[in-house]
């Protein structure tokens, strides 16, 4: 149909209209064409168009069952649709249709996608992505041809809504086979609060020796406004929470962040870093955390957290995020 | 049953600096180990090796010189190890990996389960089990937490980012392990004794796989590709050896020299 198509898919509403955002400019500056892979029946299917999509696809509600029946489906579209270009977001089931897709369509393929050009003349892609777990970053220039591209929640902002309404096309897709035969599924627990618009989070780490301490953190918290992040050994060998920060976990950019007993490694960095400061306490000077701080404390939680607050107490302070 | 687990030997990427001036990555004397997370894909294949009985052979594509480096994977319980040199020095393109690693299990199978990693410790990139999976033409059960063997079928919880579904699937198939789901047991003297004697046999990809660098590298798509590390920009001032109540008046200071913090005397 057109090889001179961005054809985007994701699972999560959210992060399908920031790609959409990106394959839009993108598209525009080629003068191609963007289209979205959605479930039929989705009710967000028509205001696609406001994000930028020209066309959506719509495939049966059973892709979403199972990675089988969801990669099969997206190979047809892609087989039907002739696509010259694949963004996918980058959550679990994103890399996994993503990586096996471009296998069957014997595709070019990078994750972790923060930026990529399409070159107007030759067609061939260029793409940077994040490497070793967010320390570094790849420049790949791709040869002329299909490439598949994924991209993580956040990287592309969300785009401002146009009046354009998208054009449904139903592509001629047999029910999607597989299989994997799905016994049940239920909802993990989620934390309470939505960190990722925290201004202000406490990050906790392994220096925090026992759950009853998280009472000395919580009075710093709540005094500031702020709500309670960690590392990943906190939640998932201590399970004191339900989710962690960092490169498997949630990502924040609050105002400040002070980490308590956090020692650094870049793998929680990443869900850090976006922070516009960062704060850290802890009692070994040479955590690596102190080279990734805008302000390091070298002391023992237990004594400097105390402290602090009576400092801002005694001092009348108060965040600028509150009123 | 026969088990092939996909072990990495991968970098401890928090030990990779970054040169703050020229951006370069240092990844010259960065430590090299199995990764963490294919602890976990050794520890899930042990323990369906144990349930059903059978064997499990550990696959790497690595230098010749990680030979020493599999004493762990084997006092866990793999019987042998299959090291194949990696002609790329650890450079190949994923697609070339896969293709390698690919010719090396279907020399070593037919097999029961291909076990791997949910994303390798350093290049946490989700794809060789998806890509493997596709190629060999199995099913992929990916981000497994609980496995279990009932009535020649595999059952697995599914580690999804919102939810956890529980899947059933025929034999043979690929698992990919979720990460921290395994946690790696301890072992003791008498594995490691027992490893000492396990063979660890070394491939390279013309013997007994028959292919080639050169080949291989044809079928890359990549025109080019370049790297550099992440410097970040903090002020990173430090603030120590005074009382609890002195530091907390330096960051206090610092939080309202920033407009973070407001109000008062
Ligand atoms: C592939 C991969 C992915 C990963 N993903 C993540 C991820 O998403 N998120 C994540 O967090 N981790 C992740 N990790 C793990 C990560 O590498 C670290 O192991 C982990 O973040 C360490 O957590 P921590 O800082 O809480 O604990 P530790 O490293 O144990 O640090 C504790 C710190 O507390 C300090 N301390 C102790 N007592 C006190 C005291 N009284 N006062 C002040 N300070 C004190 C110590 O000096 C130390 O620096 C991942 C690892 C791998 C291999
Ligand atoms: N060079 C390799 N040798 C053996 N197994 C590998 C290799 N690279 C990746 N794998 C397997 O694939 C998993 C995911 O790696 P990746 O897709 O690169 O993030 C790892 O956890 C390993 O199980």
């Amino acid at each position: 149909m057109s090889a001179n198509q961005i054809l985007v898919f994701s699972e999560k509403a959210s992060l399908l209209r920031e790609l959409l955002g990106k394959a839009r400019q993108e598209a525009d500056a080629l003068g191609w064409q963007v289209a979205a892979v959605v479930f039929e029946g989705d009710p967000a299917a028509a205001s696609l168009g406001s994000a930028g999509a020209d066309l959506v696809y719509p495939v049966p509600p059973a892709a979403g069952e199972s990675p089988e029946r969801l990669l099969n489906a997206l190979a047809e579209v892609a087989r039907q649709a002739q696509p010259a270009f694949i963004l996918m977001g980058a959550t679990k089931v994103g890399m996994e249709a993503a990586a096996s897709l471009a296998e069957r369509l014997d595709a070019a393929y990078a994750p972790w996608t923060v930026r990529f050009q399409i070159d107007p003349t030759t067609c061939a892609a260029t793409a940077q992505c994040m490497l070793f777990a967010s320390s570094g970053m790849a420049t790949y220039q791709f040869t002329p041809g299909l490439v598949v591209l994924t991209s993580a929640p956040g990287v592309f902002p969300k785009p401002a809504e146009v009046e354009k309404t998208a054009r449904v096309v139903s592509l001629p897709l047999a029910q999607p086979q597989g299989r994997l035969e799905v016994l049940g599924s239920r909802e993990k627990v989620r934390g309470a609060t939505s960190l990722e618009d925290a201004r202000f989070v406490v990050d906790v780490g392994q220096g925090v020796k026992q759950r009853e301490d998280l009472a000395l953190v919580e009075s710093v918290a709540s005094l500031l406004g702020g709500q309670l992040g960690c590392s990943r050994p906190v939640s998932s060998d201590r399970d004191w929470f339900p989710e962690w920060l960092g490169l498997s976990g949630k990502k924040v950019k609050p105002d400040l962040c002070l980490c308590v007993g956090v020692s650094g490694a870049v793998q929680h960095l990443v869900g850090i870093r976006d922070s516009q400061r960062i704060a850290a306490v802890n009692n070994d000077e040479g955590a690596p955390i102190f080279n990734q701080a805008d302000y390091g404390v070298v002391a023992d939680l237990y004594e400097f957290l105390p402290a602090f607050s009576e400092r801002i107490r005694a001092r009348g302070l108060r965040p600028t995020w509150t009123a | 049953m026969k088990i092939l687990a996909l072990i990495k030997i991968s970098l401890d990427v928090a030990e990779i600096k970054v040169d703050p001036a020229t951006a370069q990555l240092r990844l010259e004397g960065v430590p090299e180990k199995v990764g963490n997370i294919d602890k976990n894909t050794i520890e899930a294949a042990v323990r369906l090796k144990e349930a059903a009985g059978g064997t499990l052979t550990a696959v790497c594509l690595g230098p010749a010189s990680a030979k020493d480096s599999f004493k762990d994977v084997l006092a866990m319980g793999a019987d042998d190890v299959t090291l194949i040199e990696d002609p790329f020095g650890g450079k190949g393109e994923p697609g070339a990996v896969v293709r390698i690693l690919e010719a090396a299990v279907r020399k070593l199978g037919p097999f029961d389960l291909l076990m791997a990693g949910f994303a390798s410790d350093d290049g946490y990139t989700y794809q060789v089990a998806p890509r493997l999976a596709e190629r060999l033409g199995l099913p992929l059960v990916s981000y497994a937490r609980q496995l279990s063997l009932e009535g020649g079928k595999l059952k697995a919880d599914r580690d999804l980012d919102d939810a956890i579904q529980t899947v059933q699937v025929d034999l043979p198939a690929v698992v990919s392990v979720a990460e921290e789901a395994f946690p790696p047991r301890r072992t003791t003297l008498m594995d490691a004794i027992k490893a000492k004697k396990k063979p660890v046999n070394l491939w390279t990809a013309a013997d007994p796989l028959g292919l080639s660098a050169e080949e291989l590298a044809k079928n890359s798509r990549l025109a080019s590709s370049s790297q550099i590390g992440i410097v970040v920009h903090r002020k990173g001032q430090v603030f120590k050896g005074q009382s609890a109540a002195v530091l907390a008046d330096k960051l206090v200071d610092a939080l309202v020299e920033d407009k973070i913090l407001k109000g008062g005397a």
